[in-house]
């Protein structure tokens, strides 16, 4: 699944591996996990553009892309069918 | 055992840390060239944690805070890319002076780059190069940098105000910009934009390229392995591994990686 794959590279990037495995779906990421700094989310998108193999424009790093495990998931999604 | 000091240079000083190596450096020196703003902080675990364990092998280690950086003179603001140079060549003087046996640089991320733009020299006599994790392209690097920028934005206000274009155009133009607390002046911000490490060849008997990957794998990244073969088939002797581990330069809590140290000596042991 998607989620899982998405889960797993967000839980590498911050390094909160084991508390992203219980983390839902619907939960939010921008502003209630505190390891997500600016270098975070740079880390974050770096590491997502080369698991997933695709390029994120600027005006793609918006917190409707980071809001909760699933906008991210959609995100990717949207971008892995173009 | 090692010792704090700071070293006269140009507009000032630059902060070393000399580890002199058991016994009197028998094995030769290293001079290590760090990385890149927040990069350089969170990676100073590993940093001296290495050069210990290289100075009870044998070597002489001096760790050299470049202009504008650490506790070094000078506001990263008026940084640029030749002081950097000749700060890393006054190093490899003073541990030249101190030490007999063969010189090496070594550098961790940008610090590499320029560790290999230094080492191009042939008048230094450099023996042999050790890339950390070494940044391949300048403005790959220069726009995950700018990014930086963007996500603050983004954090601070929903979404990012500005593009990376938009912050080249800026830089083109002649305005600096504070990324992540540093003032990036556009001529530094040029000089990374331009930097290929395919094309600085260094003038050094043997290189050893080591990267660091969250998962099991043998091989380089695709961007260091294209400049590495650009270097091998100029004839230079070439030495890469990948060992698994964190990114420990840009992770968020400060990271160990065994497996580097391990890999770094016998790189650096096997080939003497």
């Amino acid at each position: 699944m998607l989620l899982d794959d998405v889960k797993k590279v967000v839980g590498s990037a911050l390094q909160i591996g084991s508390r992203m495995q219980q983390m839902k779906a619907d939960a939010p990421l921008l502003g209630a996990v505190p390891e997500l700094d600016s270098i975070a989310v740079v880390n974050l998108i770096t590491a997502l553009e080369e698991h997933f193999g695709i390029a994120v424009a600027d005006d793609e790093i918006g917190a409707s892309t980071f809001e909760t495990l699933d906008s991210l998931t959609k995100f990717i999604e949207g971008k892995l069918s173009r | 055992m090692f010792s704090a000091f700071f070293l006269p240079a140009e507009s000032g000083h630059r902060f070393c840390i000399h580890h002199p190596g058991a016994p009197e450096g028998a094995r030769g020196g290293i001079v290590y060239a760090h990385p890149f703003c927040e990069e350089m902080n969170k990676s100073r675990r590993m940093a001296a944690l290495q050069s210990r364990r290289l100075a009870a092998l044998g070597y002489s280690v001096l760790q050299i805070d470049l202009f504008g950086c650490g506790d070094s003179s000078g506001d990263f603001a008026d940084a640029r890319w030749e002081i950097w140079k000749r700060d890393l060549q006054l190093a490899l003087d003073w541990l030249k002076r101190r030490v007999r046996g063969p010189l090496a640089l070594w550098g961790l991320r940008l610090g590499a780059t320029l560790a290999a733009d230094v080492a191009r020299d042939p008048g230094l006599g450099l023996e042999q190069l050790v890339l950390w994790q070494p940044v391949a392209s300048g403005e790959q690097f220069l726009t995950q940098f700018l990014r930086l920028r963007l996500a603050a934005e983004m954090l601070a206000e929903g979404t990012a105000r500005s593009g990376v274009s938009d912050l080249r155009d800026s830089l083109r133009n002649g305005a600096s910009l504070e990324i992540a607390g540093y003032d990036l002046h556009p001529k530094l911000a040029s000089e990374l934009d331009s930097l290929r490490l395919a094309e600085l060849v260094p003038a050094v008997k043997r290189v050893h390229c080591l990267e660091v990957s969250a998962t099991e794998t043998a091989q380089l990244s695709p961007a260091s392995e294209r400049a590495l073969q650009g270097w091998r088939s100029k004839g230079l002797e070439v030495r890469a591994a990948s060992v698994t581990g964190e990114a420990f330069w840009s992770t968020i809590e400060i990271a160990e990686c065994e497996a580097l140290f391990a890999a770094t000596e016998k790189s650096l042991d096997g080939a003497s």
